[in-house]
């Protein structure tokens, strides 16, 4: 049984996307779940240092050229139904070359809808 | 939710007392995307040059049956994948931009709202392994090909197998498997890749040696038209091309005519195998008598032909040889070490390597396998090495 990575099909080549490393776990407020809620703004100061706002934390890290870099696997649907067995298909959807560090772990992180000023 | 607007963006900053004089203009309002705790997405961390491979734009294949350790595979690379727990969260985010690529666009927008497409605590970690080559030849095995003239029923398909049958039941890259069907001289036939039955195929060897003894040809130069117009009669001919291609290297002369230089060692292994089936263990001076009497007028045997394929007895009186062969053994290290020193105690690393030289990963020496295995002690002044634990 063999699950092939196909590259995605994208105009010119793999996308690149970028790895964020936070301590500690993500964990919803709304129970609705995680999906469409924010996370926080990422700014970047003048020098390059990124610095997360998520609820009332700032967490200030760094920017880190991976020495391994990482591919994003996307699962495709099982295959067809019938005799052999369903086969699962990832796609290589993207690379990731780069990652924000945060290393401070101040408590866990809560997701917040923030008030409008 | 509604999408973050520059007020809401300026307000946190200003409760965060953070200057915004200090930072980029662009800010990205991070959002979970809807697919994002589905895990319908993971990370595979790359080893040097699987990046660059699939920037090509070549395929990593995923390998393995239910029963199997998966196994990646690259067109020419296999490697173990395990998965790494980190205790951290891992957050991929596609349109992220880093603080370089904000500054070379200074006119890009103020608010970039950047959807994180998954998370994970982990990821597939991968490690280069050797190819698990060996069912290769057990699959070849199930029906070796004897002949055209073999009473065989030629109704098992199910035994044949072709080059994308072996891609989907082989734990190792196309060209690895490639490379070993190379190795073990299998042939297609009828578009199904097959091995020769030994008997049938030192039949064929024994043709060719036969017309070159009696056409009193130099062992380099058997000329490949020659051979077909004589044997061709005999067998197919792709057979005869094979048999030559197994035991010979070919070449062209300038006249642009197919020539083999045949390989002596090549060819008093197979005849010293052919001897050696046939029984338990030989007196070994006995053995080299008839072994020399048997391959070709002009070819001299000599007992390191033999490596990986017998193993002489030399404590024993008279001196004695068995067949055994590397091929035959388990593909799993500790699995070889036990199955080696069980078949004897104690060995000497000349008489060892032959047996575990496969096994010797990428940079692995045999030196350092024997380490890890093995416990050495001298015994007459000579090194030996034996189990580390009981052997059951």
């Amino acid at each position: 049984e063999a699950a092939s990575l196909a590259r995605s099909e994208g105009a010119g080549g793999l996308a690149q996307w970028v790895l964020v490393e936070l301590q500690g776990e993500v964990e919803p407020r709304q129970s609705g779940g995680l999906a469409g809620s924010l996370l926080g703004d990422l700014h970047y100061t003048r020098e390059g240092i990124p610095v997360l706002i998520v609820g009332h934390h700032i967490l200030y890290g760094k920017v880190v050229q991976l020495e391994k870099p990482f591919a994003v696997l996307v699962k495709r649907g099982a295959g067809e139904p019938g005799p052999a067995e369903p086969r699962t298909h990832y796609a290589v959807t993207a690379l990731i070359k780069t990652k924000l560090l945060f290393k401070t772990r101040p408590k866990p992180i809560i997701t917040n809808v923030p008030k409008k000023a | 939710g509604a999408m973050r607007n520059r007020e809401e963006v300026d307000a946190t900053l200003q409760t965060a007392k953070l200057n915004p004089a200090e930072l980029l203009p662009a800010v990205h309002c991070l959002s979970f995307g809807p697919q994002a705790g589905t895990g319908e997405c993971c990370l595979l961390q790359l080893e040097p040059g699987l990046c660059a491979e699939l920037e090509a734009g070549n395929s990593l294949v995923i390998r393995g049956e239910k029963h199997e350790q998966a196994v990646l595979c690259s067109k020419d690379k296999t490697y173990d994948m395990k998965i790494a727990d980190t205790s951290n969260m891992l957050l991929f985010i596609p349109g992220c931009k880093t603080p370089e690529q904000l500054k070379a666009d200074e006119a890009s927008c103020n608010i970039i709202h950047s959807q994180i497409a998954g998370f994970s605590s982990n990821y597939w970690e991968l490690r280069r392994c050797r190819p698990k080559l060996k069912k290769l030849r057990k699959l070849l095995m199930e029906d070796p090909y004897e002949g055209p003239d073999s009473q065989k029923d030629q109704t098992l398909a199910f035994s044949k197998y072709t080059t994308e049958d072996f891609l989907s039941l082989i734990q190792a890259s196309e060209e690895e498997i490639l490379c070993h069907l190379q190795v073990i001289d299998a042939c297609k036939i009828e578009g199904y890749w097959r091995i020769l039955e030994f008997d049938y195929e030192m039949k064929l060897l024994n043709h060719v040696t036969q017309l070159i003894d009696s056409e009193s040809w130099s062992f380099s130069k058997v000329p490949l038209r020659t051979c077909l117009e004589e044997l061709g009669s005999l067998e197919p001919k792709e057979m005869i091309e094979h048999i030559l291609l197994s035991y010979g290297r070919k070449y062209i002369d300038d006249a642009g005519e197919v020539y083999f230089e045949m390989r002596e060692e090549k060819i008093c292994r197979a005849i010293a195998q052919m001897l050696l089936q046939n029984a338990v263990k030989f007196n070994l001076a006995e053995f080299q008598e008839v072994w020399q009497q048997s391959v070709p007028e002009g070819m001299t045997t000599r007992l390191d032909q033999l490596k990986g394929l017998a193993l002489v007895d030399k404590s024993s009186r008279p001196e004695t040889i068995l067949l055994l062969k590397v091929e035959d053994l388990p593909e799993d290290n500790q699995e070889r070490f036990n199955s080696l020193f069980s078949i004897r105690e104690k060995w000497t690393e000349a008489d060892i390597t032959p047996y575990i030289q496969d096994l010797c990963a990428e940079k692995q020496t045999v030196g350092a396998l024997l380490t890890k295995y093995a416990r050495s002690s001298t015994q007459n002044g000579v090194k030996v090495y034996n189990s580390r634990r009981p052997i059951s």
